[in-house]
Parts: C-alpha cells; structure tokens; sequence
C-alpha cells in the first residue's frame, strides 16, 4: 500500500497494512531542508521541497500546504509581523476589522490572484505534481473561528461574542464564503484533502461555541465535501467540552491537541470516526525518546481504537531529535 | 445606597454597565472605595477565577468580568491617588519578545489588577529593553513575563539577563508564565516564581510582595 491507500483505506473503514502517518509539521520541515521559516511560508518551492523530504525521510503518507494562519489575512491588508525563522503573525492592535463597519467593505479575496493564497495554491499544485500518485496532498484553510479573529482581533472577537453575536454571524459567514473559495483553488490543483484549522474555537466554551461556531464549522465542512475531497478539523487546545460538537461537524477526520483525551472523544463519537493525533508534541516527542514515543503512539491507539492516525497534537516541534 | 451585592453580581456577571453604575452610585453615597475593592470586587474575581478552573467559565467570560471590573476601577482609581492609598504592588506584566499571545497575560493583569495591585501593561512582543525601561520609569516591584511558544520561551532567558545586566534584576520580584512554561524552567532561568493560572498568579504575587517588604 502506497500513503494515499492507506490513507484512504483507514477512511473506508478498511484494514490497512501499518498505521497512516499524518503528523503535521512546519518549522520542523523548514529546518529539515536548512530554511529559515520566512522562506518555507513565502516560497511555495521551499514548502514543497520540505514537505516532499521530510515525508520521504521518515514515511509519511500526506504532505500538507499548512504554514501559518497568516494567509488570507495578509491577502486582505492585514498588518503582519514577518521574522526571520518564525511563522509570521497579525498584529493585533492594528486588526483589520477594528471597525465593524469594515466588515460590509471587504471583498472576498481571490486566492488566484497574486498573493499569499496563491503561493498556498501553487504549492498545493507542487505537491500534487510531485507525490499526488503516492500520497494525499492536503491543502489547509483557516475555520470561521480562526479567521474572524485573525481579521477582528481575538480579545475583541471574544467580547462580539456577547455584546454584538449577529455582527460575529456575519464575520463567521464572510470566513466560510472566503475560505470555500480557497479551497476550491486548492482542490483543483490537486489537494485530496482539505485541512480546517479554528484553533479560537477551543477558548469559546461549550455554550458559544456549539450557538455560533459549530454551525459556521460545519457549513463550511460541508461545502468543501461537496467539491469532492475530504476535510480533517483541526482545533488546537483543550476541547474537551466541545468534542462532540466537533464530531458533528461532519468531518473526515478530527484531528485532537494532547490535551483532549483520545478515549473521550471516541466516547463522544462513533466508533468509525477517524480520530488523528495527539501525542503529546512536547513532553513525549521533543523531550521524549523512542521509548516514549512508542509508549504514548500505544496509549492513543488504545484509547482511539482502529479508526485512527497518527500524529501529534499539534506540529511536530522544531528541535524534536531524529532518532530512528 | 446601593445593594453592593449586585456590584459582586455584576463583576462576576461581566456586566459592565450595571458594575460601573453601582460603584458610582455608592461613591455619591460616601462609602470607602477601598471597600468596594476588598469586599466585593476581589471576592468577585476570585469566584471568576475559580470557575474558569473548573471550566464552567471560558475565556470570553473571564474577559467580560474583567472588563466590569476595569470599569468600576477607572472610577475609584483616581479617588485612592487622591487620598494618598498606595496600591497592593506595581506590576509591569507583557508577553516576550517574538510572542504575540496575550489572552492569558491579559487574564493574569486583570486579576492582579482585581487583586489591588496597578498595572502596567506593556502588551505583546515586547523586548528585555522595553520591560527594563519599564521598571525604571514606573517603579514597578514586581515584572510578569508570558510566552506561548516553546520557541519564545528563551526570551524569558535573556529579558531576565538583560534586566541583571542593567541593574535592575533585585528591584523587582520576577513571575513567569503560560502554557509551556514549567516550575523548573522558572528556576531554572532564575526567575522568582511561576504559577500556571491567573488566579494562582495573584496569590504568588502577594506572597512576593510580602517577602520583599518583610
Ligand atoms: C489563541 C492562539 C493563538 C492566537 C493568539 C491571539 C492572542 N491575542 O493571544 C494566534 C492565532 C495569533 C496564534 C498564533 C500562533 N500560535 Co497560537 N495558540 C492559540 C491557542 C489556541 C490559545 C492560547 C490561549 O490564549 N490560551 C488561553 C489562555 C487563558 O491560557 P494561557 O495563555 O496558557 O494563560 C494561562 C496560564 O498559562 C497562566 N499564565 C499565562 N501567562 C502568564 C504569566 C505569568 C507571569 C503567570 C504567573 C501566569 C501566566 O495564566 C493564564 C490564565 O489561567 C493555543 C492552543 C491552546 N489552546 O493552548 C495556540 C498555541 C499557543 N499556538 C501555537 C502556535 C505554534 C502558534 C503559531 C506559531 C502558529 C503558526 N504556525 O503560525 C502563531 C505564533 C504567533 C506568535 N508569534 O506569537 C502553539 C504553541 C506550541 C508551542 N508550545 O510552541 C499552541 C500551543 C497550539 C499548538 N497546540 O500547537 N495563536
């Protein structure tokens, strides 16, 4: 079996021939190939090049556009801080929709257009070229969650919660339309598989989060399944009070943080939803050695049953030795 | 004079209006501000900070409360400078260089702010030089420093180096925090406490402070 049969295969409900790999990595795959980070997210070459070798070097079966939620945002106009050797980041204090009234200016982004989205879409397009026989390509879009605080601020998103939720529904509908539209970019280039991060939603609670985000997530889970591929919701974080909110989303695959036990998830879903994740990526990876790298892949297995994969709760850390 | 119990309510209700508008009815009426503070405003958070343990309150609930909280303060700060009140402690608290998270700072400054110590808020990404000026120009006694980032956290490491190199590590008691740091990694850059909850946080704090004036 070849990563996209296993893949797929684990996504059928059928029995494959070892555990599909899917552990996300970023800085780890720029250092891998000796690039500063700046390089791996502006560069879709850098990207492909670090995910093709870090995916052949330790046998991964996905490579993944993923670089950092930055993307559409600096698309849009955002105010963005670039370093050297780190993902860059928006800058809060001067968020693009201070002003509500923003909201109803802003265009939806074309992400064939000049850009960082295009960069994710070529990308995505390399990757295909490349190892689209071989191994699932996902190409990664941000959750309504993420988004809105990505463009709102995410102090000030957590207050719109509360004092204004239909200005925070039609943020949270602007991100679905923008992000349907980048999938679709990525889809035709050959993604297989679309990630959806909405690392905010961890920090809403239940109440909000099933009310206002949970909705929004699922439209757009939704909207990318009806263009043909698969979609893996990634929410970094504590989710323990929302994990069965996110089973019902409808995604492929949930992809879990370490802080959110495989056991009570599968409690909370079916026993074929796919659970991917969620060693954890400091304690037992970095810090770890192959003995507790082992014993920690064991316990998830346990707890998540068959229908699972592999990987860490979140990217795999810049430093985490290479032992084989 | 107003119930005061529903400046408790509002506070732990983040409701910033009614909390805003009890304090100044009962500032007219006369009663001591630093009575506002002790017993019902402190008590209020306290409660804020134990159910967010307890994961009945989230993040957007903890901020809600510390905006009523911050409301009530805005009148009764200027009131205690008056009258000559010095605050718990003075706190210069912000994220370290490279880090722009800044929701658990936040929490942990409303907190101590909640806790009668002033604030001063530097914000995120900010570099050893600003905390040290910081330090200098405000006379601060105690220095919070936050990181999110495993890659941040050395940060920690050089803004406390930096601070003994300018001579103005023993000023202060220095606290460290958020999600990846450690107890051990605390002591290990030298730093003089670490808690992993904003609630804890005001505790450690009072404790350093009683330590430094003992
Ligand atoms: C929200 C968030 C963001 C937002 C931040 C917005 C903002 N205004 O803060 C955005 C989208 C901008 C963001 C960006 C990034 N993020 Co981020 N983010 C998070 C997330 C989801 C929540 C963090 C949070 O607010 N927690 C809630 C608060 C209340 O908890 P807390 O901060 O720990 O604070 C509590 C205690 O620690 C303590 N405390 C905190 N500070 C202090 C200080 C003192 C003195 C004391 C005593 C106590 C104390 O008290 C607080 C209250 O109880 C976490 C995942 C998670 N759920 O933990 C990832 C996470 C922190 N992010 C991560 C990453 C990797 C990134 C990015 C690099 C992503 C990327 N690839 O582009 C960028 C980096 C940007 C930068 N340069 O800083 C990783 C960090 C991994 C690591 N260990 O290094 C995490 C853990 C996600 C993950 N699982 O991988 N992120």
């Amino acid at each position: 079996m070849n990563g996209k049969e296993r893949i797929l295969a684990r996504l059928r409900g059928e029995s494959t021939d070892s555990l599909p790999l899917m552990p996300i990595t970023m800085m780890y795959a720029g250092d891998l190939i000796g690039q500063p980070y700046r390089a791996y997210a502006t560069d879709y070459r850098v990207l492909a090049e670090g995910q093709l070798r870090t995916a052949e070097r330790f046998d991964f079966d996905y490579v993944s556009a993923i670089s950092d939620p930055a993307r559409e945002a600096s698309d849009l106009g955002a105010a963005v801080e670039w370093f050297d050797n780190q993902p860059p980041a928006i800058i809060e204090s001067r968020a693009l929709i201070a002003d509500k009234a923003t909201l109803d200016t802003l265009a939806l982004p074309d992400p064939e257009s000049p850009g960082r989205m295009q960069d994710r879409v070529q990308a995505v397009r390399l990757l295909a070229e490349r190892a689209g026989t071989d191994k699932i390509v996902q190409g990664w879009v941000e959750g309504p969650c993420a988004m809105a605080s990505d463009l709102r601020g995410l102090n000030t998103l957590m207050f719109d919660l509360s004092d204004d939720p239909a200005f925070v529904e039609a943020l949270f509908d602007y991100a679905v339309r923008m992000e349907v539209n980048f999938a679709k970019a990525q889809v035709a280039m050959g993604a297989t598989l679309i990630g959806v991060g909405d690392a905010a939603a961890s920090l809403v609670g239940p109440r909000l989060y099933n009310q206002y985000v949970q909705p929004f997530e699922k439209r757009l889970i939704s909207e990318i399944q009806a263009l043909g591929v698969l979609v893996e919701l990634h929410i970094c974080g504590n989710t323990r009070r929302i994990v069965k909110g996110m089973g019902e989303t409808g995604a492929d695959i949930i992809d879990l943080d370490f802080l959110t036990p495989l056991s009570e998830a599968r409690a909370a879903m079916t026993p074929h939803q796919v659970l991917l994740g969620n060693i954890d990526p400091v304690r037992a990876l970095r810090d770890g050695t192959p003995e507790s790298v082992e014993a920690a892949l064991a316990e998830c297995y346990a707890q998540a049953g068959p229908a699972y994969i592999v990987g860490a709760g979140c990217e795999i850390p810049r430093g985490t030795p290479q032992r084989m | 004079m107003p119930d005061l119990q529903k400046l408790y309510d509002a506070v732990l209700n983040g409701d910033q209006k009614t909390s805003v508008a009890i304090t100044r009815e009962a500032l007219d009426a006369g009663t001591d501000p630093m009575v506002l503070i002790t017993n019902y405003m402190v008590p209020a958070m306290d409660e804020v900070g134990r159910l967010f343990e307890c994961e009945d309150y989230f993040v957007p609930e903890l901020l809600l409360s510390a905006r009523a909280m911050k409301g009530s303060l805005e009148l009764i700060r200027p009131l205690l400078a008056a009258r000559g009140d010095e605050p718990v402690g003075r706190v210069v608290i912000g994220t370290v260089k490279g880090d722009l998270h800044d929701i658990g700072k936040n929490l942990v400054g409303s907190m101590l702010e909640g806790g009668g110590f002033e604030v001063i808020d530097l914000g995120a990404d900010v570099s050893a030089e600003r905390f040290i000026e910081a330090v200098q120009t405000k006379n601060a006694n105690i220095v919070c420093l936050s990181a999110l980032l495993t890659v941040t956290m050395p940060s920690m490491r050089t803004t406390i180096e930096a601070m003994k190199a300018a001579g103005v590590r023993d000023k202060v008691k220095i606290m460290v925090g958020g999600a990846p740091v450690t107890s051990q990694f605390a002591e290990e850059i030298g730093a003089d406490g670490y808690s992993d909850n904003a609630s804890s946080a005001v505790a450690l704090a009072r404790r350093l402070r009683a330590e430094a004036t003992a």
